[in-house]
């Protein structure tokens, strides 16, 4: 497996999307191959980053409310 | 309503229950995801209230089982197109001065958040993360959106964007690539020279 190959199926690895043949094929060229080490470290932590760093809020409670509200109508 | 009260069956109110625990319980992934694509927290919040009356219209054809906070993405994604897509922006274009507005609305909001370890990411501000992502074409800004911000799997996602898996990996592939050159760009702004990317 060649670097460019090998940095397409990273991708999918990090988000545990890899059939057994390609895990197997990736980890023989990372093993060989110090480069794609680390460009697969740095692209675990590009995910780490997007997810930590996107702010996330809370639902504002009138919106939460309302929406309970909107399924309890005919309840008792 | 006093007369629906009446009419009120024990199968209505186990669907009741169910859409309260499966459903609802999503409600902030919803309302984020909804922000992101309006950039508009009164837009959003309307976007997801629909989201939720269709959802529980529906919630009969909800196939038991599979992911209930992928089917409401789906559903509020849809409901996006129909409402919003006719006038929005063309993709790669990004308002900058919007995103700062967005999050000067939000910064008060209680943060859902928690902090990276300490290297040059760290240098990452919140709003450059966000711009660097918001200034990826749409195609890739979705689907890492709903990966990494998210958490769906690939076939999840494929259903949401009605594409096959394929696509899906070699978008986020692509999406990704680009997301670190941005990326890379702010962090050398910082002052790190950093070989990042390559
Ligand atoms: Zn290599």
């Amino acid at each position: 497996m060649n670097c460019s190959k090998a940095k397409v199926l990273m991708s999918a690895a990090i988000d545990g999307e890899l059939n057994l043949k390609e895990e197997f094929e990736l980890t023989r060229h990372l093993d060989e191959c110090p480069e794609c080490r680390s460009y697969f470290q740095d692209a675990k932590k590009t995910k780490i980053i997007i997810r930590e760093r996107i702010v996330r809020v809370k639902a504002p409670q009138n919106l939460v409310e309302s929406i309970v509200r909107m399924t309890n109508i005919t309840a008792t | 309503m006093k007369e629906k009260k009446q009419t009120i069956n024990a199968q209505e109110q186990l669907k009741q229950q169910e859409f309260q625990q499966e459903a609802v319980a999503h409600i902030n992934s919803l309302y984020n995801y909804a922000l992101h694509l309006t950039m508009n927290p009164s837009d959003a919040e309307d976007l997801v209230q629909e989201t939720y009356l269709k959802a529980y219209k529906f919630f009969n054809s909800f196939e038991r089982g599979t992911n209930c906070k992928a089917w409401l993405f789906k559903i509020l994604k849809n409901n996006y197109i129909n409402k919003f897509r006719k006038n929005a922006r063309e993709p790669g274009k990004v308002d900058y001065d919007l995103i700062k507005d967005f999050y000067h609305t939000i910064k008060d909001v209680q943060r859902d958040t928690t902090e990276a370890e300490s290297d040059f990411f760290h240098s990452l501000l919140h709003e450059e993360v966000y711009q660097a992502l918001q200034s990826l074409p749409e195609e890739f800004r979705e689907v890492i959106q709903l990966c990494d911000i998210e958490g769906f799997t690939y076939e999840e996602i494929a259903n949401m964007v009605e594409s096959p898996i394929g696509t899906v990996r070699s978008r986020l592939y692509r999406g990704r690539k680009l997301l670190r050159a941005k990326l890379e760009d702010y962090a050398k702004k910082h002052g790190y020279n950093t070989e990042f990317g390559e």
